[in-house]
């Protein structure tokens, strides 16, 4: 079955207008039913995620399946590089699946790090979002230079739509003995 | 209307797929079309519905503060109240008690009411229980409108569907499985073996598999899933210059797997850090018994020269680095808990002890009392294959039988030492029966194979393959008390008359002509219902004066004659016919002398002594 390219394409513009705009387009938002649950009015209808509740979601998706937050905010300053070593390689295999698991990160430039890399005339170049130019940049547009970091794109985002207002990144545990 | 698609479900113990195929015209038949997985949508967290290519076969009955109102949705019910699935499988972990696991395991278990809601055995009182039958119900249902929302227009039902049960299923297990499907909206399920399932996978994967085996040629399926070990035999024979197969031998229901496996790996790195001072809870315990499965695997892995690899419990709380506990599992270890545990090397006359081992043990299930999965085999190709009269059975000198090939599944046997420990005991077998040693036939795909041969079944079943004969995988019998003077204080003695032979086909029907029995119009009357996976000899209607140990007792039967049938308080004498229908469900009639007939049902609610 897979995964359609319009699910991924509707999974891609709704991350990036929540981030970006903080809600949905109203286009995409009929795509998703939203607008359609609108038009009954006969409930009244939970607010829109905004931009902040992508970014609990994200975070709170790193803790729950990786315990990032955890690891972020503990401080790690007492303990030897034995111990921080033996933590961070499983917390590093658990975030970067689950990383994956929802972001499917691509280089922007699939290069070789070092090398000359020729932008001649593509659009890349004139894209800042794309291509940051380092060093001695010409007054015109350059024709290419040293790959120096490959950069990343996010090629698919694949998230559920976040609950508005939860600011709750993990919740507490409690252990009934 | 015609189905357009074969589908195969291997309902697991631990994990369920789908695999389908379309049942178009084949203008070949020996070059079928191949079986697709099903990637099974479910609630992976609160919240998320994603894509998985199994469904972990949990059911979780959440309370009142469980889970965000509404966050349990799926594309086709917005008010789902339980869980199957991933997430099941998750929250169980976290709290056990109101989480079903290994409800098949249940469904074949004779000393529990298996309609009766039981499931979860632990939950606290307040938590509405499900039957083991209900619980296999829920699985099926996921995956029928998981199908039906994926395919909107081939609906499920409309569908050929094959589901897959193990071979060491009796009759009464069967029925409960046909009888979850029927309830979660299949029609006309088709049941198959699961070993068999796996031949058929490998068949299909193997288009000229008539040159890799040959007339005579015996072939060993080994099956070690999560939870349970199942052997069968099946036999290459001719007929009319075609070769055929033929399923000679099922063993018995081994509730012992990989995730024994993992525990036992858990348990040893547990102890390692207990001479260290480090104490684990149950959570903490559960980590490393994952942590456990995943450094196996990657250890045995085809092609790893890795000697250890660590296994890392996180801290509890929110200190996460100073809470981290290490440990190192290694390959050293792996092997001696596989070698000393598992697979121990064991001479074909070993038989697997009866004792119960603690630390193997979970309460209810009747778990393996010995983990030894070689005494397991050494049994089987000793008792029950022997015990096969069919002349296709290579045996040794010593009367083991003995296979030419074997065929492995279940996800364990991925593992390349798992593998190689059981072909080294095999082997060492043939070797003192005087035979070369068996081939392996290369199976791909393991997690998966069952749910894909099933499909290719629902193919062959249209005419379009080889199918493998195989028919009833017992014996069964009616229990009849001896006319006997009483003797206080003990049981009069039990004869048994067969009803329904070993092998006896999809599609047949056997009569017992010659032994009637006086129902009574308008009251219940229950035959005692026996069988035997050993004894493969008796025919319809022959009567065993002794039945000993080989023969089980398994639910009884029941029947009642509508008092629409003659006079209330009227006799009828009526001879027991048995059914084996096109669906591979045994059934049991009573037929009276003008025709009518009268369904025996199976009463699983009483309660088997043990």
């Amino acid at each position: 079955m897979g995964v359609s390219l319009g699910r991924i394409l509707l999974a891609f513009r709704g991350f990036f207008g929540i981030l970006f705009h903080g809600k949905l387009s109203d286009g995409l938002a009929a795509r998703l039913g939203l607008a359609r649950q609108a038009a009954k009015a006969a409930a009244p209808q939970p607010p829109a995620p905004d931009h902040v509740d992508g970014a609990i979601q994200i975070l709170s998706i790193l803790q729950r399946d990786a315990r990032l937050i955890d690891f972020l905010m503990e401080d790690i300053s007492a303990y030897d590089d034995e111990q921080v070593g033996a933590a961070v390689r499983t917390l590093h295999d658990l975030s970067r699946d689950t990383l994956k698991r929802y972001v499917d990160l691509v280089p922007v430039i699939d290069g070789v790090e070092g090398t000359f890399t020729s932008l001649g005339g593509t659009a890349v170049a004139k894209n800042p979002a794309l291509v940051k130019f380092l060093g001695n940049v010409p007054a015109g547009l350059p024709q290419g230079g040293l790959l120096r970091h490959k950069g990343w794109a996010a090629k698919k985002v694949d998230l559920p739509v976040p609950k508005h207002g939860a600011n709750v990144v993990a919740p507490a545990e409690i252990e009934i003995e | 209307m015609q189905p357009q698609f074969a589908i195969g479900i291997d309902l697991g113990t631990t994990n369920s797929a789908l695999a389908f195929a379309p049942l178009a015209a084949v203008a070949d038949p020996h070059q079928l079309p191949g079986a697709s997985l099903f990637p099974i949508p479910q609630a992976t967290n609160p919240g998320e519905v994603r894509d998985e290519p199994l469904l972990p076969s949990f059911l979780y009955l959440p309370g009142a503060v469980d889970f965000p109102p509404g966050s349990l949705a799926l594309p086709w019910e917005a008010g789902q109240n339980y869980v199957v699935g991933r997430l099941a499988q998750k929250r169980g972990v976290e709290n056990p008690s109101r989480l079903v696991s290994s409800a098949k395991s249940w469904l074949c278990h004779a000393g529990v009411d298996r309609g009766a809601a039981i499931l979860p055995v632990n939950a606290p009182e307040g938590v509405a229980k499900v039957s083991p039958v209900e619980a296999s119900r829920r699985f099926l249902e996921h995956l029928r409108r998981a199908w039906t929302q994926a395919y909107p227009e081939a609906p499920f039902e409309e569908q050929q569907v094959l589901l897959t049960v193990p071979a060491s299923f009796d009759a009464v297990a069967r029925e409960l499985t046909g009888r979850a499907a029927e309830q979660a909206g299949y029609r006309d399920v088709i049941l198959i073996e699961e070993p068999q399932a796996a031949f058929y996978a490998w068949i299909e994967r193997h288009p000229d598999w008539r040159q890799r085996v040959g007339v005579g040629d015996l072939i060993l399926v080994i099956d070690i899933g999560g939870g349970t070990t199942d052997f069968t035999l099946i036999a290459v024979t001719e007929r009319a210059g075609e070769l055929e197969l033929e399923r000679v031998a099922v063993g018995e229901h081994i509730l012992l797997g990989g995730d024994n496996i993992d525990l036992a790996l858990a348990r040893f790195i547990e102890q390692q850090l207990a001479v260290k001072g480090v104490k684990l809870d149950t959570l903490q315990l559960h980590a490393l018994w994952q942590n456990c499965r995943v450094g196996k695997e990657k250890l045995l892995e085809e092609g790893s020269d890795l000697q250890d690899t660590p296994v890392t419990i996180l801290g509890k709380g929110t200190g996460l680095v100073g809470g981290t506990i290490k440990a190192k599992l290694r390959r050293a270890d792996i092997e001696r808990i596989l070698l000393e545990g598992f697979f121990p090397a064991v001479s074909s006359q070993d038989m697997p002890q009866r004792a119960r081992r603690a630390g193997l043990q979970e309460l209810g299930l009747p778990y393996a009392a010995d983990a030894a999965v070689t005494r397991h085999l050494a049994r089987f190709l000793r008792q029950h294959a022997s015990a096969a009269q069919s002349a296709a059975v290579r045996r040794g000198p010593s009367g083991l039988a003995c296979p030419t090939h074997v065929l492995f599944n279940g996800g364990v046997l991925r593992a390349g030492l798992i593998r190689e420990r059981l072909l080294a005991a095999l082997n060492g077998w043939l070797e003192e029966e005087g035979l070369p040693a068996v081939l392996p036939l290369a199976g791909e795909d393991l997690m998966h194979a069952v749910a894909r041969g099933a499909a290719y079944y629902g193919l062959a079943r249209q005419g379009r393959g080889v199918r493998i004969r195989g028919g009833v995988a017992r014996t069964y019998y009616v229990g009849i008390e001896s006319a006997m003077p009483a003797v206080p204080g003990v049981p009069s003695p039990l004869k048994a008359l067969t009803v329904a032979p070993f092998g006896m086909e999809e599609g047949s029907a056997a009569r017992i002509p010659d032994r009637e029995f006086g129902l009574v119009v308008g009251q219940p009357a229950e035959f005692r219902f026996f069988s035997s996976p050993l004894r493969k000899d008796d025919a319809a209607g022959s009567m065993i004066e002794d039945p000993g140990e080989e023969i089980e007792e398994l639910a009884p039967m029941e029947v009642e004659l509508p008092a629409d049938g003659g006079d209330p308080g009227a006799v009828v004498p009526v001879t027991i016919e048995s059914v084996v229908t096109e669906t591979g469900q045994l059934q049991l009639w009573c037929v009276a002398r003008d025709g009518r007939r009268w369904k025996l049902e199976f009463n699983v609610r009483e309660r088997l002594a043990p």
